[in-house]
């Protein structure tokens, strides 16, 4: 029983590493994507939108689907989830080579080794030690860090370069892992939201995307927000001043614009919308009696406040209407663009206990302006602005730089850096001449390789102070890898 | 052998094209100058873009003309006239630059403005550095794709819109387009390298035939009840589209073209079809009415271009959707523009390969060399799109507050980055060589070249400038 629960896992585990798998999977990633852009995807086209693109029928076999919302579909997750875990598979089962090979490098050749190597050079010399020593003379000059190795009756000479290209790759995949552990720390205790504040206003509260609240462990404040335009009127800049209050004090100051976020304790402001909120800030009225005597008053009306007239006479804002038209004696607004505004104040008289509707501009039907015992004029009119803030907690976000950091660096040294060994072994060849026998490898990139072994056979030479000979290289082309 | 080759080559044709192509630079830029005599204006953006248009052009016939001949002399000439067509173009880039007082990255007029450049650089690296003469063959009808298309895309000179005002910008978009060219440079490697492979004539004219499909039934998506097809329609004044709601287009019919398009549909089609018949029949006969087809095939792709540009500059159309009578243009139409020019492009090359297919495998590397080179521009462009995807989710979470939101090209450029990813897997780890390795370097461009421009106009998203 044991073992054939043994033998599933292990079949398991060999599915999983191959790298079949990995590219079947690979492949239905691509296909998936694909998908999520080419079928509409909430939340991010609006639900309207998505009835007038699909048909009812349709629309409910795609949100079954989880066809809609592609990308955080449970089984997206797992395609992602199961990746990974083929990346790791694949990269465990990989890895003990590549790091004895890393760890533990092969220093000195036996003679059947030195008969393979394709590419190798025999230089002759007079004594071993003064061979070596020139040898090692120009490992160093080419920064190869030659290293003396003793064997049974002889040394030899390894010199190496760049081996850390070759765990390089795993290098890649780890911070590919990396990258995919960030965006699932950001899926389960990540949020983004949006809080739109108008001057003054402050809040500790966002609303997230699925439209719950989420309690800010601090207060935003917004002191003022505007945009600026570029001579042809198109938006050149929007900016916030935003101030962070902790327990009733200003903590952080700070303006932000569309590139520069405020980040405070790990949340993060962004400049997402500017505009009009369709909401009256200030009203400046010309006040004066019905009846005509006096001088005409400059009264200045916000929401909150009333204003006072007289000892016994108030007026208060009512409504402000930015777009306003009038159907079946009701007052409606057509939209929050200030285009067409109007006010609806009340005037209350204490003595008469009596409370009058006054409309400006007058509107027939629900104005009641000829009985209250004042008359408005409006003088100026500001109209509030709200800054609209993308709110975001990314806590993964460190693992997926520090991922795309380390992947640039593995991709850099996976393509550029070359692992090229050299072997030096003083032998007697077949003429019975003393020579050395040189060669070396590496994993990639042939003709460079090729290239430095001949400068290192050339630089020997020189050591040896020996004229280069016609003869010294020779190459078994048959062999060559890449 | 190769001299025997050599030798039997006609010595007329030596310095005949040379001396053409040069006559006809020389005419195009006399009359380019009596055009800017009459306006006063001498280095403005579009004249340069004109002159390197021009130069390019030259470089392009003279490439093809070394394809077809082999006369080394050519590929001199060549390169110096796709020298002075990239210092007009630098200059050109330039002027944009000056003008807009940020780098060309902002539309994607600018961005094919800099693409083109990076493209003309990358060849002239090629053929210095990698000694592989032909690839201007490839490159340099892109190149010309790309100027004209710029002609038509031409926009006035925009301030960034607040998003756009970030280093990030000039980091993302740089990288981006070095990495495409790179890509695209991959590209004609491969075809080269299926040239070299030794891959039947034949299976390249399936693949012209079905790129011509492809590219027909694309347009004829646009058709219309009664052989009409749609095009968007276009405000002359406002210089752009008409929508008649949010994100909806609205269409001009222009009857008859549908029904030409039919008919190069069939005529492109046909040697695909004759090429299955042959293969089940073994009949060596066909491919030959094939190949007489794909003749028949460019004339009249020239003549569906010809109407297609002669309808749609100018008169006013009905509408499907709306009442009255609209205008219509090429700039509207940019992807069945570049469409007809590339299906003749494609074709033509397909006939030079038909016809000189021996002279073009002498002059080219051989075929390990070309799958080598192959190799290294993948290994230049995929650390490259690696970065151009980073740097673009860095300026993204900058902007947006989110690295990451699975937009239509953000997804896209994941997808490319994943193919190329396969493409070095099954290289290094399953040892994949030549064709199949080729085919992966054709499939990666393909995805390239659909995120660059399909996601742009094809699907909605946030990524929106370009």
């Amino acid at each position: 029983m044991a073992g054939t629960i043994h033998s599933a896992s292990r079949k398991l585990w060999q599915t999983l590493s191959a790298i079949k798998t990995g590219v079947i999977l690979l492949i239905l990633v691509v296909i998936i994507s694909a998908a999520g852009t080419v079928i509409l995807q909430r939340p991010v086209t609006d639900a309207d939108d998505m009835q007038r693109a699909y048909s009812p029928q349709m629309l409910r076999v795609l949100d079954a689907l989880g066809l809609t919302d592609v990308f955080h579909a449970w089984w997206f997750l797992l395609l992602m989830t199961l990746v990974s875990l083929s990346i790791i598979a694949a990269s465990i089962q990989r890895f003990p080579n590549a790091w004895r090979y890393f760890a533990r490098p092969y220093k000195s050749p036996d003679e059947t080794f030195r008969k393979a190597l394709p590419t190798q050079a025999q230089i002759p010399i007079e004594n071993e030690e003064a061979g070596l020593m020139a040898a090692e003379r120009a490992f160093r000059r080419m920064r190869l860090g030659p290293e003396r190795i003793v064997g049974e009756n002889r040394f030899s000479l390894f010199g190496e370069r760049n081996r850390i290209s070759e765990l390089a790759v795993y290098i890649v995949h780890a911070s590919l892992l990396l990258i995919f552990l960030g965006g699932i720390v950001d899926g389960l205790w990540g949020w983004r939201g949006y809080v739109a504040l108008t001057r003054g206003q402050q809040s500790g509260q966002v609303e997230a995307q699925n439209g719950t609240k989420h309690q800010l462990p601090f207060l935003i404040r917004c002191d003022g927000a505007g945009q600026e335009n570029y001579a042809d009127g198109s938006p050149k800049k929007w900016w916030s001043q935003l101030t962070v209050l902790e327990d009733g004090r200003d903590v952080l100051h700070k303006e932000i614009v569309v590139n520069e976020p405020l980040v405070y304790r790990g949340v993060r402001f962004y400049q997402a919308s500017y505009g009009p909120t369709g909401k009256l800030d200030e009203l400046v009225l010309a006040a004066s009696l019905t009846s005509g005597t006096g001088e005409a008053k400059q009264i200045a009306l916000t929401f909150d406040e009333p204003a006072q007239l007289d000892a016994d006479t108030s007026v208060r804002m009512a409504e402000f209407i930015p777009d306003y038209v009038v159907r079946d004696g009701q007052v409606y607004t057509r939209s929050a663009q200030v285009e067409n505004p109007a006010v609806h104040l009340i005037v209350e008289s204490r003595k008469t206990g009596k409370t009058f509707n006054f409309w400006l501009p007058a509107i027939p039907g629900v104005e009641q302006n000829a009985a209250s015992p004042y008359q408005f004029e409006a003088k100026d009119l500001k109209t509030g602005y709200f800054t609209g803030l993308e709110v975001s907690h990314e806590p993964g976000q460190w693992a997926v730089w520090t991922g795309v950091v380390l992947m640039g660096l593995g991709l850099g040294v996976v393509f550029y850096l070359v692992h090229m060994r050299f072997w030096i072994v003083p032998v007697h060849n077949a003429r019975g001449q003393l020579v050395l026998w040189l060669g070396g490898t590496a994993n990639k990139n042939r003709e460079v390789f090729e290239e430095r072994f001949q400068r290192l056979v050339e630089e020997i030479q020189v050591e040896l102070k020996i004229k280069p000979e016609p003869c010294a290289p020779t190459h078994a082309a048959s062999l060559a890898g890449v | 052998m190769a001299r025997a080759r050599a030798e039997q080559q006609p010595t007329a044709t030596g310095t005949t094209l040379v001396v053409l192509v040069g006559l006809s630079v020389a005419f195009l830029l006399f009359m380019a100058f009596l055009n800017v005599v009459k306006s006063g204006n001498l280095l403005n953006e579009s004249n340069l873009l004109y002159a390197a248009l021009i130069f390019y052009a030259g470089a392009g016939a003279l490439y093809l003309g070394f394809g077809v001949t082999g006369t080394p002399s050519y590929v001199r000439f060549a390169s110096l006239a796709t020298w002075v067509g990239l210092v007009a173009n630098t200059g050109a880039v330039a002027h944009r630059w000056y003008e807009a007082g940020h780098p060309p990255f902002a539309s994607i007029y600018e961005m094919l403005l800099s693409f083109v450049w990076t493209l003309a650089v990358l060849t002239l690296i090629a053929e210095k550095r990698f000694n592989v003469k032909v690839i201007g063959t490839v490159t340099m009808p892109v190149a010309i794709v790309g100027v004209v298309l710029m002609q038509l895309l031409r926009t006035d000179v925009h301030p960034l819109v607040p998003a756009l005002q970030s280093t990030w910008l000039h980091v993302h978009v740089t990288l981006a387009m070095l990495a495409y060219a790179a890509c695209a440079l991959s590209f004609a490697l491969a075809m080269m390298f299926l040239i070299q492979d030794g891959m039947k004539t034949e299976t390249f004219l399936a693949a012209t035939s079905l790129f011509g499909i492809a590219t027909y039934a694309g347009v004829l998506t646009r058709f219309e009840k009664w052989g009409g097809l749609s095009l968007a329609a276009w405000d002359p004044k406002e210089k752009s589209e008409i929508f008649i709601a949010k994100g909806m287009r609205l269409f001009v019919v222009i009857p008859d073209l549908g029904w030409l398009m039919v008919l190069v549909l069939v005529a492109v089609g046909a040697p695909f079809a004759l090429y299955l018949i042959s293969r089940r029949n073994h009949d060596e006969r066909l491919i030959n009415i094939a190949n007489n087809a794909v003749f028949v095939g460019i004339l009249l792709q020239v003549l569906a271009l010809a109407f297609f540009l002669l309808r749609a500059r100018d008169g006013q159309y009905g509408s499907l959707d709306a009442e009255g009578f609209y205008a219509t243009s090429l700039t509207a139409s940019p992807f069945i523009l570049s469409g007809l020019v590339g299906g003749i492009f494609v074709s033509l090359l397909y006939l030079l390969l038909l016809w000189r297919r021996q002279d073009l495998q002498r002059m080219l590397p051989n075929a390990d060399e070309l799958d080598r080179i192959t190799y290294k521009t993948i290994a230049i462009a995929f650390p490259l799109l690696t970065l151009m995807i980073a740097a673009g989710a860095y300026w993204a979470n900058r902007t947006w507050g989110s690295y990451w939101s699975w937009d239509p090209k953000e997804t896209w450029a994941a997808i490319t980055w994943l193919v190329y990813a396969g493409y070095l897997h099954m290289r290094i780890t399953r040892g994949w060589r030549g064709r199949r390795a080729a085919y992966f370097a054709i499939l990666g461009f393909g995805v390239v070249m659909f995120t660059f421009f399909g996601v742009t106009y094809l699907l909605p998203g946030m990524h929106a400038y370009a």
